[in-house]
């Protein structure tokens, strides 16, 4: 039999399917190259981590409520909010962060019903926000308050929580490129009554 | 077997390698960011294995290599992944979700991904193992 005909060294020959018996030296080339390529690929998407990243990605924008202890009872971040009754996006922002983000809002979270926006960093200014979006310069107060998770353990982080119109916090994620992906928290905050 | 059919058999095993190849490059770089790319290799890594068992078991019983293999392996990632359409349709994901092949709990599994990855590479073992001894008891 020739090799051609034993499934084995064709053209781009399937071992995975072949009808003839392949070669056991393919099946075990099949069955390296899929460890390498998948542990190169799990390797690359590690490495490609910030510091400003959650050091546990299933932490990340895990895109489900009550995740991780949740709901608790939100922490006031001023003496209004959050309002019971209306439901409160709190952004923690790094300061290399506040202009994009304040240029992005309210975004896609413009329209929702009963939502408020606050916006912390410890930048020396909050400015570029909307008027409607309350700026709290406190942020590592309420980072540790909300329960944010903080890689750096010095607030260099960007994230946000989504609290619930019953004062509840009912996520939690650091996100350093939230600026770019408001429609993901549009989605969130929908989900939080 | 010809030569000429084995060449066309190569080659439509080349062909179902390219699409396979193609949609999951494509389904990567659609998930933005290493911490979605996360979710990407949990998904794939479930499908896979799940689809690896299945493809032992109907190789073993028809006694034969099940065909378009790589098939099997995107079609289950596409089940186990579907919430992420979803998501992306703007519904976040609920616990229910998790019929999608443990689509919400398989996240926080210890060790992560690299524990599905060990699965994987056990199961593909299996699958080949499974393959050579049906293609030697049983010749076509």
């Amino acid at each position: 039999m020739s090799q051609a005909a034993s499934g084995s060294a064709a053209p781009c020959g399937d071992p995975l399917g072949a009808r003839h018996p392949p070669a056991r030296s393919a099946l075990v080339s099949v069955w390296l190259a899929a460890a390498v390529t998948l542990g190169a690929i799990l390797t690359a998407t590690q490495v490609a981590a910030t510091p400003g990243d959650d050091p546990d990605p299933a932490y990340q924008r895990p895109g489900l409520l009550d995740v991780a202890g949740l709901p608790v009872v939100a922490p006031h971040i001023s003496p209004d909010l959050p309002a019971l009754g209306r439901r409160l996006v709190l952004f923690a922002v790094r300061e290399d962060k506040v202009a994009g983000l304040c240029n992005a809002l309210p975004g896609p979270l413009d329209g929702l019903d009963d939502l408020d926006i606050a916006v912390a960093s410890d930048a020396s200014a909050i400015d570029g926000c909307p008027a409607e979006v309350t700026t709290v310069a406190d942020a590592a107060g309420l980072v540790a308050a909300y329960g944010f998770h903080d890689p750096l353990g010095d607030v260099a982080l960007t994230g946000y929580a989504v609290v619930d119109s019953a004062g509840r916090t009912r996520y939690r994620t650091l996100d350093p490129e939230v600026d770019d992906l408001l429609d993901e928290v549009a989605t969130i905050v929908q989900a939080a009554p | 077997m010809t030569a000429e059919r084995s060449v066309l058999v190569a080659l439509r095993a080349c062909l179902w390698c390219l699409v396979f190849v193609a949609v999951e490059v494509g389904l990567y770089l659609s998930y933005r960011g290493h911490d979605a790319r996360f979710h990407w290799s949990t998904h794939f890594l479930i499908g896979a294995s799940t689809a690896l068992v299945v493809m032992a078991i109907v190789a073993w019983r028809r006694k034969q290599p099940v065909p378009a293999p790589l098939l099997w392996l995107l079609a289950t990632h596409l089940f186990a992944m579907f919430p992420d359409f979803v998501f992306t349709a703007g519904e976040v994901h609920r616990r229910w979700m998790d019929v999608f092949l443990g689509h919400v709990s398989t996240h926080f599994v210890p060790g992560r991904n690299w524990t599905w990855y060990a699965v994987f590479l056990v199961t593909l073992a299996a699958y080949l193992v499974t393959v050579d001894r049906v293609t030697r008891r049983h010749p076509a």
